[in-house]
């Protein structure tokens, strides 16, 4: 297990640093760059001006030189600033980072609270009242584009009950916890929908999947009582899929998502990375994805240990 | 076989439903590909814009006068495109990836999970923005992108399952007497992670027209003027209080489309089930 | 099948609360309500060139359900104003900015040398006068004595010094420099003098003097600084925080140097980039005060339902179709000509816009702005569009070109396309839309790599401002307009040069003219420039050149 463990750690670092070429290669693959974008459509520079801007910045040089230099720098711990603000990207990023993570914790538990138990039920109890209403419930949650449904609790709140769950001040929940609850709640129910229902609709056909297995059975026909078999015989067999959909889910919404964080005006990682983008502010682009990649293989890697302890069958040797 | 396979299908609740639905998807985007009713969906009738449900325009009439019936007819065609062939795309290489690296393990498993890990650790965004932008907007390359995104998550799940299963004893016993990998693969393994792989196809299929829609409220997608469920929602959102009728037939449209993909998914998963067959 | 009733009854109620949820708040009445107002301000405005009264009339109007009649009672003083907008500066530096949304913070913190009133006409500023010498080459300036930095220096002749020869210094990479280029040398006889000298007369140098690119800077202060991190200006408030696409925050300059304002203590400035989010967080009464760039979101917060007070300005930008007159067909100006004639500019307002907007010629400033009738073709003309496409060897189906258009950069970009998309069909010519992410847009803009593009360009009450960067031979982007015209260069060089302002009108209305009959561009419209406010937020002024300068005289009556 040790030498697994060591094994897979060491494995982050290539991944990472092919993560970190891809991230180079794929952002200025995309056309116009810091300079094009700062300059914007309305009011406009003439290309010497934008040439000049280009060799200030160290734009003109070839990419892999670009490449080196940054790497070089980012192994120092030094992930450059944004051209945009002026901070270090890193000081950007762990700004940023906590509300993403808070969104994520909170629709993950919104996910798991809600989605197990309903799955469970609704495959325990097919075809009852429960069973319909859960899997509607979850059908509803998944053909909802999310952007769609914020825009609609937005509208819904501050027309009739003359809320708004963000009105672009941001507070930590360090600071202001209810305030902080106050504006995440709404948001955090937009994204938990979706994954609620995709926990919910994986763990009951697993739920029903495992029911079939001999062992349940085997349970049952040793007289067991009915919770116990559903709680120690089946449940635990049945959720290595829903670990994995939670995985993906998670490691997912960690990379920020975009569209909710905009529509709720949350300063969260996802937007920092689509302005960067959007004014290609190279270091806090090449930051920000080194960052969520990061989050996002140790999610993955967590995934894979929950394996082993939920299903002895699995080893990692 | 195909007919009894059908017949089962049919036989079952969700399966049914889901089938009729997905007819009814499929007839639309038949329809919607010959433009031919009522009106050509990019035909603009200015005198008649923002018009609300009526005799004339069933479903209304968008900013430009088009009728919104026959844009979601055509948005069907377009949606039913993006969202078919990029998970078929995805479901096939990523499955194939993951099978091969759970049931091969060690450092194949690793390198090639590594590889995906890149890719899947990668923000969909900056990677359909980076797409698209390197072969240009339009269709194929939406399909392509989309594909991208969703091929390291159909190899991972088809990766856990198949790890669980390759250590049962049916699987052992079949190396035992020397089947081939090929055939274990076939025979035991595939039959085994269709569930959980059937659920995340259906999933998928209502991932692909959400993305979609995702990407069109960026400028990537379908180019106008063609429509599509996504590129209609996305654009009816800042009308929601003015013409609301923009926003409910595409959202109802994408619903009853999942609703579909999805009911169909469980009643296939009901039939293919192994245990049911025999 | 039993089964399922349940999921058709839960789809139509989710139906039903869509259409309620709708339907209870606005109806397609509503809207042409807005539009008989919009006309009013159109009438109006030919007749006498007073822009920003009539649109307080308007705003009158939406008052009338909530504001309580007050017979104007004295300001009151203190409170915070919450505003709110979609976009951030994209840095703080004054003289690199080139984007509005930069403009929008800068012109609070820092000040130009002059100013333009609500008329857009040009007035003292920071100085008190000026006056040219008789040959047009010398323009000397008396500073307003006593104006104090955020810092307490005193600003003098130096920092103007300082100021404007950072922005002629090619290093600096200033977005005003080529409108100075004539300054040769400037002196400051004493701290409240500046002489500039020219290398030639040239008029237009006063309004760009009003532009927030030509911000005054404190010398001693950011002299060996980056002044995009070292904030410090003479405006009437001061940065305290500048929290990027979150918070900015900004006190009220005690020390300002017009008396008595501002009223307010200061502002915190959000980001909200989803305006729907910012009509809601008006609604719930979270701000006070917002800049909507998006006319569906600006009309139904117009709505008198909504309790707001909307400011509707006609704006200086303008919304154009550019034709590369360097690719075929647009090499020939026929062929120009006839797109300039199948498109109805109003149709494209009405659909792309939905009727928030007006058409314009190539000026557009009120006063300099041609009369629509003296230009080629501003109304639709089918058939002398097919008749030119016929002159010119084209048969219906033989031109196909591309359009290309930013995804969300204006909003309107990708509708106005496809309106004219549609109008262009009607003469056998075929078109497709190619929608882009703004940077890409704007890298292929700076390279002329388009048939033809939607753009929302920067317009200036100024027409030389306007016209000389693009159409004479020599302007910094003439190399993105393309198209040469010696008459049009012998023009814009007259038009420099001549003071008498009638004069001035005459030739700038032969340009505009020439543009139009030769069609490099096709001119569409002009927006608005909406400011959303609580009826408690009193004292503003709106712009059309859309300066927000004016939140100086706010204050708060609650």
């Amino acid at each position: 297990m040790q030498r697994y463990l060591t094994r897979r750690i060491l494995a982050l670092i290539p991944t990472l640093l092919g993560v970190s070429i891809v991230v180079f290669v794929v952002i200025h693959l995309i056309p116009g760059d810091t300079i094009s974008a700062m300059i914007g459509t309305t009011y406009k520079l003439t290309e010497a001006q934008a040439e000049a801007l280009r060799a200030y910045f160290g734009l003109d040089k070839p990419l892999y030189q670009q490449y080196l230099h940054w790497i070089w720098a980012a192994l120092h711990g030094d992930f450059g600033y944004s051209v945009r603000s002026g901070e270090p990207v890193m000081s950007e990023i762990l700004k940023r980072f906590p509300v993403t993570f808070e969104l994520t914790i909170l629709s993950l538990l919104i996910a798991v609270v809600i989605g197990i138990p309903i799955g469970v039920i609704s495959a325990t109890k097919k075809d009852s009242f429960i069973d319909i209403f859960g899997r509607l419930f979850a059908l509803i949650g998944l053909s909802l584009p999310n952007f769609w449904l914020g825009t609609l609790i937005i509208l819904g709140l501050s027309l009739y009950f003359g809320f708004m769950p963000n009105s672009g001040k941001y507070v930590s929940f360090w600071k202001d916890p209810l305030q902080n609850l106050k504006q995440m709640i709404f948001p955090a129910i937009t994204l938990g929908f979706a994954f609620t229902s995709s926990v919910m609709r994986t763990t009951r056909s697993s739920m029903l999947e495992v029911a079939r297995q001999d062992y349940v059975r085997t349970a049952r026909g040793k007289g067991l009582r009915e919770l116990t078999v559903v709680a120690r015989h089946m449940l635990s067999n049945a959720l290595i899929p829903v670990v994995t959909i939670i995985g993906i889910e998670f490691g997912y919404l960690l990379g920020g998502a975009v569209i909710v964080e905009e529509v709720f005006a949350l300063p969260g990682i996802g937007r920092l990375l689509l302005q960067g983008i959007s004014q290609r502010d190279y270091a806090v682009v090449q930051g920000t994805v080194l960052f969520i990649a990061f989050a996002f293989v140790i999610v993955n890697l967590l995934t894979d240990l929950t394996y082993v302890f939920i299903d002895p069958r699995i080893r990692y040797e | 076989m195909k007919n009894s396979l059908f017949m089962r299908l049919m036989r079952n609740p969700s399966g049914a439903f889901g089938t009729i639905l997905i007819m009814v998807y499929l007839m639309a985007a038949i329809t919607g590909s010959f433009s031919c009713c009522p009106y050509p969906p990019d035909e603009q009738h200015v005198q008649d814009m923002l018009q609300p449900p009526s005799k004339h325009y069933i479903m209304g009439t968008d900013e430009f006068g088009r009728d919104v019936f026959s844009r979601i007819l055509r948005g069907a065609t377009n949606s039913l495109k993006v969202g078919i062939s990029a998970v078929v795309l995805a479901s096939l290489v990523g499955i194939t990836i993951g099978t091969l690296a759970a049931y091969i393990g060690g450092n194949f498993d690793n390198i090639v999970m590594r590889v995906m890990d890149i890719f899947f650790a990668f923000p969909a965004i900056l990677l359909a923005l980076a797409i698209v932008a390197a072969l240009g907007p339009g269709m194929r390359n939406t399909i392509l992108a989309i594909a991208i995104v969703y091929t390291p998550i159909f190899a991972r799940v088809a990766r856990g399952p198949t790890l669980s299963v390759k250590s049962t004893e049916f699987v052992t016993a079949a190396r035992s007497i020397g089947s081939r990998p090929i055939y274990i693969l076939r025979k035991h393994i595939l039959p085994n992670i269709t569930a959980p792989l059937i659920v995340q196809i259906s999933l998928a299929l209502s991932w692909a027209i959400l993305t979609e829609a995702g990407l069109s409220y960026l400028g990537l997608g379908a180019q106008p003027p063609e429509p599509s469920w996504g590129s209609m929602l996305s654009d009816s959102r800042m009308m929601l209080e003015l013409a609301p009728w923009l926003a409910i037939f595409p959202g109802l449209a994408i619903m009853l489309a999942v609703l579909g993909f999805n009911l169909f998914g469980d009643g296939l998963r009901d039939v293919f089930d192994p245990r049911l067959r025999h | 099948m039993k089964r399922y009733v349940p999921v058709l009854f839960v789809i139509l109620a989710v139906a039903l609360a869509l259409s309620a949820c709708g339907g209870a708040t606005a109806t397609p009445q509503v809207v042409e309500k807005t539009v008989v107002v919009t006309k009013e301000v159109e009438k109006v405005v030919e007749k006498t060139v007073v822009v920003t009264q009539q649109v307080e009339k308007v705003v009158e109007q939406t008052v009338v359900v909530t504001a309580t009649p007050e017979p104007t009672p004295a300001p009151k003083e203190g409170g915070m104003l919450i505003v709110a907008r979609a976009a951030d500066a994209k840095g703080l530096d004054p003289h690199k900015q080139t984007a509005f949304s930069s403009f929008r913070l800068l012109e609070l913190i820092y000040e130009p040398l002059l100013g333009l009133n609500s008329e857009l006409k040009v007035v003292p500023n920071l100085a008190d006068s000026w006056a040219w010498s008789d040959d047009g080459t010398t323009l000397t300036m008396k500073l307003h004595p006593n104006v104090k930095f955020h810092n307490g220096d005193i600003m003098t002749s130096e920092d103007v010094k300082y100021s404007f020869e950072r922005i002629l210094n090619e290093d600096t990479g200033s977005a005003a420099r080529s409108y100075f280029t004539d300054i040769q040398s400037i002196d400051t006889p004493d701290d409240n003098t500046v002489v500039f000298h020219l290398s030639r007369p040239n008029v237009s140098i006063l309004a760009a003097m009003t532009n927030p690119n030509s911000a005054i800077l404190d010398k001693s202060a950011v002299e060996n600084e980056d002044p995009g991190k070292v904030v410090i200006g003479t405006g009437p408030f001061k940065l305290k925080k500048w929290d990027v696409d979150q918070v900015t925050l900004l006190d009220a300059n005690k020390d300002y140097w017009r008396e008595g304002v501002p009223h307010i203590d200061g502002m915190e400035i959000r980001i909200i980039p989803d305006e729907s989010s910012i009509l809601a967080g008006l609604r719930s009464g979270d701000i006070d005060w917002a800049l909507i760039n998006d006319p569906r979101i600006a009309i139904v917060a117009s709505n008198p339902n909504s309790g707001l007070v909307v400011d509707r300005t006609p704006a200086l930008a303008y919304h154009v179709l550019m034709l590369n007159s360097g690719r075929e067909p647009f090499t020939d100006v026929r062929v120009r000509q006839a797109l300039s004639c199948a498109i109805d500019r109003q149709q494209v307002v009405d659909t792309a816009a939905l009727g928030e907007g007006k058409v314009t010629a190539p000026a557009t400033s009120p006063f300099y702005a041609a009369p629509l009738d003296d230009l080629f073709c501003y109304h639709k003309d089918i058939e002398k569009a097919k008749q030119l496409l016929a002159d010119a060897g084209y048969k219906p189906g033989d031109i196909t070109f591309k359009i290309m258009a930013a995804a969300d950069e204006p909003p309107t970009a990708v509708a106005e396309a496809q309106s004219i998309q549609a109008q262009l069909k009607e003469i056998g010519v075929n078109t497709e839309i190619e929608t882009l992410e703004l940077g890409n847009y704007v890298d292929r803009w700076l390279k002329t790599d388009f048939d033809a593009t939607i753009a929302l360009n920067g317009g200036n009450p100024d027409p030389d401002i306007m016209f000389y960067r693009y159409w004479h031979s020599t302007g910094n982007l003439h190399k993105v307009a393309v198209y040469t015209n010696p008459k049009i260069d012998d023009l814009l060089d007259k038009g420099r040069v001549t003071t008498d302002p009638e004069e001035r009108k005459a030739i700038y209305l032969d340009v505009q003219k020439i543009l139009a009959e030769n069609a490099p561009w096709i001119w569409l419209y002009v927006g608005y420039e909406y400011r959303a406010m609580q009826p408690y937020v009193k004292g503003f002024t709106p712009m059309p050149n859309g300066s927000i300068k004016y939140l100086r005289d706010v204050w708060l009556d609650k």
